[in-house]
């Protein structure tokens, strides 16, 4: 004759406690975080024309760049931007005879992050001639990135170039083809593009864009 | 989606990962001052707290692209074919109450935690994948940054760590 093993006279309930106070504690821990979350984030609205600007783009878009192909674009006229840093300051790229060096800019690229000290201190080396414009366009803003707002960014920076601030779907950044950030464009005087490249350069770089600009892309 | 509701789920789960990369360290802790009678803190529950972090880690993914528009970059959907299986392994293996899971669970939470771990290498140092950010969707550069460090692969290394040391544990419980 067989015999069933009894289970212990409480065992059951105990078990079934020890379940009920897992989803308790499950329940009410969630619900702390929640809360916890709720109230960090529970600060004002953000004003979410931060980091935007209103730029006007005139002329035909250039092709978008693609590296380490031939750019198809040299020789082309690039469009005419007129818009404003992040004072309300008028910005513009327009052929009126200088040439230009325009770096573009996102905030939350950790490349544009390292980019920017080093641009900086190329220009107060005195690296950039005064027959040459170097022109930034903050583009690519987005607010839940880090490193937000970009004029913070480059106030902290100490950045002195001009600076146009792109729009919500980067109108500028789509005119001149960018691909990635940072993303330089070369010009001469009549806004006729002379060479672009994406990615860090750094101050050889730097230099190269220069005697470019100032060849006429001769 | 307002801004306003992403930073309160961004907040929502950058608490979690803390509290979730607390607990994690916690059990180890507990597991070497207890020695192996420490297994028998959860006994085969678990392997249903690792199904619900793999499940919370699923549901905060797709909600990230599919509600809140991120598009996944390269890395992120490498964690994701790893996470997301686990979320049914895991399932599979709590109702059945298996120990062989751990078999088929810590080999693709090891693999997550150790793309997860490049992911975040990668944004420490952006040159391994390149010279440029591209603008839509770089693995290079952070989506979000709460806490001044954390990103998406870092929660998800966190949930890679928390599943694996849950297994562990089950499987010290059912021998």
């Amino acid at each position: 004759m067989t015999q069933t093993k009894k289970p212990k006279p409480g065992a059951k309930d105990a078990k079934s406690n020890s379940t009920i106070w897992w989803i308790v504690g499950g329940v009410v821990g969630l619900g702390l975080i929640v809360a916890l979350a709720m109230s960090i984030a529970g600060e004002e609205p953000v004003d979410a024309s931060i980091g935007y600007g209103e730029p006007t783009v005139t002329g035909d878009p250039l092709p978008v760049y693609a590296a380490g192909q031939e750019d198809v674009s040299v020789g082309l006229t690039a469009p005419t931007v007129e818009g404003a840093d992040w004072e309300g300051n008028p910005v513009t790229i327009e052929p009126d005879g200088t040439p230009k060096i325009l770096v573009f800019l996102a905030h939350w690229c950790p490349h544009c992050q390292a980019e920017v000290p080093v641009i900086q201190d190329w220009v107060n080396d005195g690296n950039l001639p005064d027959d040459v414009e170097l022109i930034s366009v903050a583009t690519s803003t987005d607010r839940l990135r880090p490193n937000w707002p970009p004029q913070t960014w480059l106030e902290e920076a100490g950045w002195t170039a001009p600076v146009i601030m792109d729009d919500q779907i980067g109108i500028v950044a789509g005119n001149y083809g960018m691909a990635g950030t940072p993303f330089y464009v070369v010009l001469d005087g009549d806004n006729t593009n002379l060479g672009r490249v994406s990615g860090e350069i750094g101050t050889a770089g730097l230099d190269q864009l220069v005697a470019l600009a100032q060849s006429g892309g001769g | 989606m307002s801004a306003e509701t992403i930073l309160v789920f961004n907040n929502l789960f950058a608490i979690l990962t803390l509290v979730a990369l607390g607990g994690a360290i916690g059990l180890l802790v507990y597991r070497a001052v207890k020695g192996p009678e420490a297994a028998t803190l959860f006994g085969d529950k678990a392997i249903w707290l690792a199904f619900a972090v793999a499940l919370v880690a699923t549901v905060g993914s797709l909600l990230y692209s599919e509600a809140f528009h991120y598009v996944p970059c390269r890395l992120c959907w490498f964690q994701r074919i790893a996470m997301y299986p686990l979320t049914i392994v895991l399932l599979v293996g709590a109702i059945r109450r298996e120990a062989v899971v751990r078999f088929y669970g810590l080999p693709l939470a090891l693999i997550g935690l150790a793309i997860s771990i490049y992911h975040n290498f990668v944004q420490f140092f952006p040159s391994l994948e390149g010279g440029s950010c591209d603008p839509a969707v770089p693995c290079s550069a952070r989506s979000i940054e709460m806490f001044g460090f954390m990103d998406l692969p870092f929660m998800a290394g966190v949930g890679f760590i928390v599943i694996a040391v849950l297994l562990a544990f089950y499987t010290k419980a059912s021998e």
